[in-house]
């Protein structure tokens, strides 16, 4: 089976219309999503994560490298069919219902007028806008277009959802419904590549992770190694000296302060020697354990090291 | 199915559209008050019969110029705005993620336009039905022909606006327009611009497409040229060039529009 996605670098620079000097979007960009597998896309604002998404749906050229979705170029109808989408700020036409809308919406997928009719009401009551859908979508609020949005992007039953920040606007209930939406379509093996800056979310359900930033591919890889990979280990000790503090600090080492211990966080080959120098320092070492580092740690490391690179 | 689909939705914004409502509505107020004194007229027929009806002749000829010149623009805007619109409110991309071809949403949107211009023929020859029967005249051509006439002026008109928008900002589209509308009434054989050289009038002439060709005011009967008899071939060949030059007009757009990004700005 071919990945979902295939990105093959990929460069995307916008020029400025009086200047025509060029603001690179998308630099060098390579990664491939596989069928199946839900995909976080992850970036600061202005790293070029919508760029990619409107790459991969057509919307916009790519100067120069190759992109494949499902198989085929962006854009192209056999791929189209069997996408759902729901792009950053969706926006429909005001004056519609959701019900017309979503009517629309399964003439333009080719949808059977029968499976149609049975689909959206379906649909209606799984976005909770029952008893909504007969209002022009311009009284709605911004979290009723949003789950509206997700709605029309699961009308055609996809292979593959494309989703851009699908839980912005909605509160803690709207995304828990997104959240065990997307559960549900990872246990029908769909493959979903999803753009959000909810990494607390995203660590809950993504297989993959692929960040970016200013343009340029940070880190790609399966979500659980990247993670493992992130890991430090925890020493906890009553007390800590000051020049201990500075011998742990040199050494990449993150201290946290409580009222009762220390903390102290190091890089897992650096333990036996960090236990040993604590231990000659007469600190009480507590106890000492494994830890995970977030999704959150990972990207904010990244997202730094990469600006203090450039 | 698609196509029409965009088609209808188009055409049911067009008549959700405020600054359309408010033009039409202005044009209306415009329009009734220039069928003042054509009622005065009518009013007054018993005494100067032969005076009046010319007044009132001309009078008609007048308010159905400026509502076909009107219908121009009105293509015009409709073509220009109805892609231009999508796009700057983004919801062209939850219908291009859709398995539409870029062709086959521009033909819809095309179409749409086209509806409003249909309605917009439909209205217009009421009024001129109307218009002739309270100046006591009667119109002889068949209808198609004042249905038929304007509706392919008017799709060669938003093929053209269709075209420019897809490159530019639908504003500077609407004003390119303008400008092509008036060269096209100073360059045509009956109008008297003296200060025009011949070559220059000659040249724009055979570039331009021609909308005195696609008049339908000639057939009227209100108007001399309506009087001759028009072969059925000449209508053939007349309706041809203005579908020969609308699909021009349209290949072109579709092919532009396949290569420009969807976004806005």
């Amino acid at each position: 089976m071919p990945p979902a996605i295939e990105f093959h670098s990929v460069t995307k620079q916008y020029r400025g219309r009086s200047s025509g000097e060029g603001v690179t979007a998308l630099a060098d960009v390579s990664f491939e999503v596989a069928a199946g597998e839900v995909c976080g896309f992850l970036g600061p604002n202005g790293a070029g994560k919508t760029t990619c998404i409107n790459t991969l749906m057509g919307f916009l050229f790519a100067d120069s490298g190759e992109v494949a979705v499902l198989g085929y170029p962006p854009g192209d109808v056999r791929a189209k069919s069997r996408i759902g989408f729901v792009p950053e700020n969706f926006a429909f036409h005001p004056f519609l219902t959701a019900s017309k809308l979503l009517r629309f919406h399964s003439v333009l997928a080719g949808l059977d007028a029968e499976i149609a009719a049975s689909r959206i009401p379906e649909l209606i009551a799984k976005a909770q806008l029952c008893g909504h859908e007969d209002l022009h979508i311009g009284k709605y609020s911004r979290g009723m277009v949003q789950r509206l949005g997700i709605a029309q992007a699961l009308l055609g039953d996809p292979q593959l959802l494309v989703l851009d920040e699908p839980t912005s606007g909605l509160d803690p209930a709207g995304r828990r419904d997104v959240r065990e939406n997307l559960l549900a379509l990872k246990s029908l093996g769909k493959t979903v590549f999803l753009s959000s800056h909810n990494l607390t979310e995203l660590e809950q359900f993504a297989d993959r992770v692929i960040i970016i930033d200013h343009g340029r591919l940070l880190c790609e890889g399966p979500l659980a190694e990247m993670l493992d990979r992130g890991g430090r280990v925890a020493i906890l000790v009553d007390s800590l000296p000051a020049e201990m503090d500075l011998f742990l600090s040199d050494r990449g080492a993150a201290i946290e302060r409580g009222a009762q211990n220390v903390r102290v966080l190091v890089d897992p080959a650096l333990k036996r020697e960090a236990v040993e120098r604590l231990w000659a320092a007469g600190c009480d070492v507590v106890s000492m354990y494994p830890v995970r580092s977030s999704l959150e740690d990972l990207f904010l490391t990244l997202v730094s090291d990469a600006e203090k690179a450039r | 199915m698609r196509i029409r689909a965009i088609a209808f939705l188009t055409f049911s914004g067009f008549l959700r559209n405020k600054l359309m409502i408010l033009f039409l509505a202005l044009f209306a107020v415009v329009v009734l008050l220039m069928m003042t004194p054509l009622m005065i007229f009518r009013a007054q027929a018993g005494a100067q019969a032969i005076h009046t009806e010319s007044m009132v002749l001309g009078l008609i000829g007048s308010i159905m110029s400026l509502l076909s010149g009107f219908g121009s623009l009105l293509a015009a805007w409709a073509a220009a705005d109805a892609v231009w619109s999508d796009i700057r409110s983004g919801t062209i991309l939850a219908v291009l993620a859709r398995p539409v071809r870029r062709w086959e949403f521009l033909l819809g949107k095309f179409l749409g336009s086209q509806l409003l211009m249909a309605a917009y023929v439909l209205m217009m020859l009421a009024l001129s039905y109307l218009l002739a029967a309270i100046g006591g005249e009667h119109i002889h051509p068949a209808p198609w022909l004042l249905i038929v006439y304007p509706l392919v002026r008017y799709a060669l008109y938003s093929g053209l606006a269709m075209l420019l928008a897809t490159v530019m900002h639908p504003v500077v589209s609407f004003a390119i327009m303008l400008v092509i509308m008036v060269l096209e009434l100073v360059v045509s054989p009956g109008s008297r611009a003296p200060y025009l050289p011949t070559w220059f009038k000659a040249g724009l002439y055979s570039v331009l497409p021609s909308p005195e060709l696609l008049s339908e005011i000639r057939f009227l009967t209100i108007t001399e040229a309506s009087l001759k008899h028009t072969a059925p071939l000449h209508h053939l060949t007349a309706l041809a060039y203005g579908l020969d030059w609308t699909l021009v007009f349209f290949l072109l757009a579709a092919w532009l529009f396949g290569r420009r990004s969807l976004l806005r700005g």
